[in-house]
């Protein structure tokens, strides 16, 4: 049912859209790993044409076709294998995602700050921004690195490992005082701010292999979320942060929720292939 | 054409015509150029969330709009974050509300759309609030503004750094843009009301969750800049209980009782700043789109339609960085 929705409104063009409409890097890749992961070869190998024709010189890619600017979805293109994305369109978005980091762990904007009074120490964490050129967050940091910890899985590498954990020390700077994750702000308009279940659980993935009290609070928060909460894309995503720390309940069965978006009906295709013990998003 | 200049311009009154000549005859004064014709801003009492505002609400859209058959409308409401028993989010019954008055004035076809700026799934947070219980066939009257198609547009004035701006072509292709916003102190901008709304129009598709490129680009600037991107809107700003304190998200429920509306959304706002008594020229932003055609934000160029600001005016508590502003110390 969820690969006939998919192949349904996959476009002529080869991608997806959003809701309808034109095509967006961000639905197409997640299509096109449900498919692969469904075993649905062909409307995969459209939808990863219609990738590789649109990555940028800069080896990311835009969101969408007539956006020239790579940003955040590089990640989310970067966790296809090479083998079918292309080992050198895989390479480059690699590459991309190393050249990337969030303006407040530049060497410029520490100058800056530095010349304006302001001596904060330096914690040498670093995310990844939506858009270059602004602040990292929680999200965009959490897929750079899924993608960077899969490509060390294949290729292991000191520079990878090093990117990678300073990305996991952004995340556990940025983790609210009583555990799991916003969008990426510990305190929001000055006050303390509270977890959302989506993060919470795209951060838990990010940080598979990570021990430690903070991790520990942060699966306690997910736990409590999975129990209570009812929106399909939140649960997907805290499934997997779960399972990345194997930490889902064996016995968790997930309530009745109608899949509203494709991204949610993609998503739920990977986390059942996970359940199943196949590693999509990480290596 | 029911866009804010055409409404403005329609049928002026002796009085509004006598005051838009004083207001040229003091044009030199170099205070602020005068308009003609003044920004009408209505100003109706509503005591609570119950089935009287869908009558206030005609009245009020009545009272504001001219003609409106044949049109698309699309109202843009301000959804951010549900936590249970605060006043985040505008009310879904004045939502509702709206609807249904476009649609009885003879509007072609009225959506709902928003694009929160912290949370990405929209329809569960439109759930949370309240939208899908109030409002029939909710998803099938809503667009998710972060996951629209979008435009390049190219601002005739631009005040903020940002380098390029896209925005959802179901916002940029409504004959009007309705905002309707929540009557909200703002912990960066002091105030959050139907201009600032607009940022929920910027797609997270392109610029993520939250937006942080405008905060990148300047936020008041920001706010200027999606202003004078949209010349076919109008606001509605949901005053029945707003927020007070550390606001948008934290702060705490004040009841002040009205709705406030007009196809000037900076005079809007700056009336709603007076009822917050709140000193509206202490907003960067408004300042900002001070002057531009069609925007009013001193009293003397804003007719007030129905309750006077004095009859309702209830002081809006402030965070101590924007006591400053209050109109009382300005």
């Amino acid at each position: 049912m969820s690969v006939d929705l998919l192949l349904n409104r996959q476009n002529h063009d080869g991608g997806w859209p959003y809701v309808h409409g034109a095509s967006w890097t961000e639905p197409t890749v997640y299509a096109v790993l449900a498919l692969l992961a469904a075993g649905e070869d062909r409307p995969a190998g459209r939808g990863l044409d219609w990738l590789r024709a649109r990555q940028v010189r800069d080896g990311g890619w835009p969101p969408q076709t007539g956006f020239d600017e790579s940003n955040w979805v590089t990640a989310l293109v970067a966790l296809i294998p090479p083998e079918q994305l292309g080992a050198g369109a895989h390479a480059r978005s690699i590459d991309w995602l190393m050249g990337t980091m969030g303006e407040e762990s530049t060497i410029t904007f520490h100058l800056r700050q530095w010349l304006l009074g302001d001596s904060s120490p330096i914690t040498g964490s670093a995310g990844w921004p939506w858009v270059r050129e602004t602040a990292s967050w929680v999200a965009p940091t959490s897929l750079a690195i899924l993608a960077l910890d899969k490509e060390n899985s294949r290729r292991p590498g000191d520079a990878l490992r090093r990117r990678i954990a300073k990305g996991r020390r952004f995340l556990l700077e940025r983790m609210c005082v009583k555990g799991g994750w916003n969008h990426g702000s510990v305190r929001v308009y000055g006050a303390e701010g509270r977890p959302y279940p989506e993060t919470t659980g795209l951060a838990l993935a990010a940080l598979r292999g990570a021990s430690g009290q903070k991790v520990d609070i942060s699966v306690g928060v997910a736990r409590d979320f999975l129990r209570d909460c009812r929106s399909a894309d939140a649960l997907n995503w805290l499934r997997l942060g779960l399972m990345a720390q194997g930490q889902l309940p064996p016995d968790y069965s997930p309530p009745e929720i109608a899949y509203r978006t494709l991204i949610e009906t993609s998503l739920g295709m990977l986390v059942t292939e996970t359940q199943k013990g196949r590693e999509i998003l990480w290596g | 054409m029911t866009g804010k200049n055409q409404t403005r311009s329609a049928n002026p009154s002796r009085r509004e015509l006598l005051a838009g000549a004083a207001a040229a005859a003091l044009a030199g004064c170099g205070i602020q150029q005068r308009p003609l014709v003044p920004s009408r801003v209505s100003i109706v009492k509503a005591p609570a969330y119950d089935q009287s505002v869908y009558e206030i609400m005609r009245r009020l859209l009545r009272e504001q709009l001219g003609d409106v058959r044949g049109k698309r409308i699309l109202l843009k409401p301000n959804l951010v974050e549900f936590e249970p028993g605060t006043c985040i989010n505008t009310h879904p019954i004045v939502v509702h509300a709206a609807f249904e008055a476009f649609y009885s004035l003879g509007a072609a076809s009225v959506r709902i759309a928003e694009g929160p700026g912290h949370r990405r799934n929209t329809l569960d947070l439109a759930d949370s609030a309240g939208y899908f219980q109030t409002i029939p066939r909710f998803e099938d009257s809503f667009v998710d503004l972060n996951l629209d198609e979008v435009t390049r547009v190219h601002p005739v004035r631009q005040f903020s750094r940002i380098k390029k701006l896209y925005l959802p072509n179901t916002a940029l292709g409504a004959d009007l843009l309705v905002s309707v916003a929540k009557m909200k102190t703002h912990h960066w901008a002091g105030a959050t009301l139907s201009m600032k709304n607009l940022f929920g129009t910027v797609p997270g598709g392109i610029y993520g969750w939250p937006k942080n490129v405008l905060h990148w680009s300047g936020i008041d600037e920001s706010i200027a800049d999606l202003h004078l991107a949209f010349r076919n809107h109008f606001a509605i700003v949901d005053g029945i209980v707003g927020m007070e304190g550390n606001g948008p998200i934290q702060g705490t429920p004040k009841p002040a009782g009205v709705l406030v509306a007009g196809a000037d959304p900076a005079a809007v706002d700056a009336t709603c700043c007076r009822i917050m008594k709140i000193d509206p020229l202490q907003i960067q932003y408004l300042r900002l789109v001070s002057g531009s055609q069609g925007t009013n934000i001193t009293e003397r160029n804003i007719r007030q339609l129905g309750e006077s600001v004095d009859r309702v005016a209830t002081a809006f508590e402030l965070i101590p960085e924007f006591r400053r502003i209050r109109l009382e110390n300005t």
